[in-house]
């Protein structure tokens, strides 16, 4: 079973210029470090591979961002296995997959936070998000990446999640592309 | 009063506190001990607390949920001015730092 919520199209086409890479669970053991030193790699890789037209320190920092958010929950709530990370540019399109799994629960809470964010405007939902965390004390995480990239990114995500046997856990894909300037 | 590490180093002079690096640290948690050195300067009822940020490179968005947490408390006292000093070169902070002026109006944010 596969269920889509927001933006799974790939825009890119086959000309794009194209990086994928896996982390490895193993012997990597997957860390919070991997994510920052991924996503500043790749972010340096296709600032390089920028038109000139493109701000090329905007690029990197975009980017970088971008898939260190995704990264950091990839790697916060993988139910073991690798994380795979496919990249590509063209134009001033730049978009990711990033796939990992996720523990069936998780798949579901996430599923349920996906539907109310995806109904509301990200700007107004990042504020609100904002005065409930001051309020709670006992949050551990912010919630704010999702919120930070749609809204002051611009970012266009989308989330795949397939699932075959329950044993397995799910599969979830994250989508995610950015318009360069 | 002071943090650092290899990747990044905050610290006070007075009532300014000053961020320089890349902070990417794992959730609430891990900020906390960051916090703890805002929260002071809070304490000591300054007029103005000043955050120099035009020395962060990177921050991830539990960070930004950070410095959005401390703007909160110090929007709860309303003799408590906040300055917000960002740079036009780091990209970040022109996309994201204007969400701490929405959080609290009286904010006063400088991006040069």
């Amino acid at each position: 079973m596969v269920e889509d919520f927001g933006e799974t199209a790939a825009r890119n086409s086959n000309a794009a210029t194209r990086f994928c890479m896996t982390l490895m669970a193993e012997p990597l053991e997957l860390s919070w470090h991997h994510s920052g030193a991924t996503s500043d790699f790749i972010g340096e890789y296709f600032s390089r591979a920028c038109g000139k037209d493109i701000d090329a320190i905007d690029a990197r920092h975009s980017i970088s961002y971008m898939l260190n958010e995704i990264l950091e929950n990839a790697i916060k709530f993988r139910h073991g296995g690798d994380i795979e990370i496919r990249s590509s540019l063209e134009a001033e399109t730049f978009e990711i997959q990033i796939r990992n799994r996720i523990d069936p629960e998780t798949a579901r809470t996430f599923q349920a936070h996906l539907k109310t964010l995806l109904e509301r405007e990200p700007g107004e939902l990042l504020l609100e998000r904002i005065e409930e965390n001051a309020l709670d004390p006992d949050s551990t995480g912010s919630g704010l990446g999702i919120l930070t990239l749609m809204s002051d990114y611009g970012a266009r995500l989308g989330w795949s999640f397939a699932s075959e046997r329950v044993s397995e856990g799910v599969e979830l894909t994250t989508f995610a592309s950015l318009r360069l300037s | 009063m002071e943090i650092s590490t290899n990747d990044y180093r905050v610290w006070t002079e007075g009532s300014t506190i000053h961020y320089e690096g890349t902070m990417r640290l794992s959730g609430t948690d891990a900020y906390a001990p960051i916090l703890e050195i805002m929260n002071s300067v809070l304490a000591s009822k300054p007029d103005l607390i000043t955050m120099d940020l035009t020395s962060l490179e990177f921050l991830n968005s539990s960070g930004i949920n950070l410095l959005a947490k401390f703007t909160i408390e110090i929007r709860k006292q309303p003799d408590v001015g906040v300055r917000v000093l960002g740079s036009k070169s780091i990209p970040w902070q022109s996309k994201s730092l204007r969400n701490l002026q929405r959080l609290h109006p009286a904010l006063e944010l400088t991006i040069s």
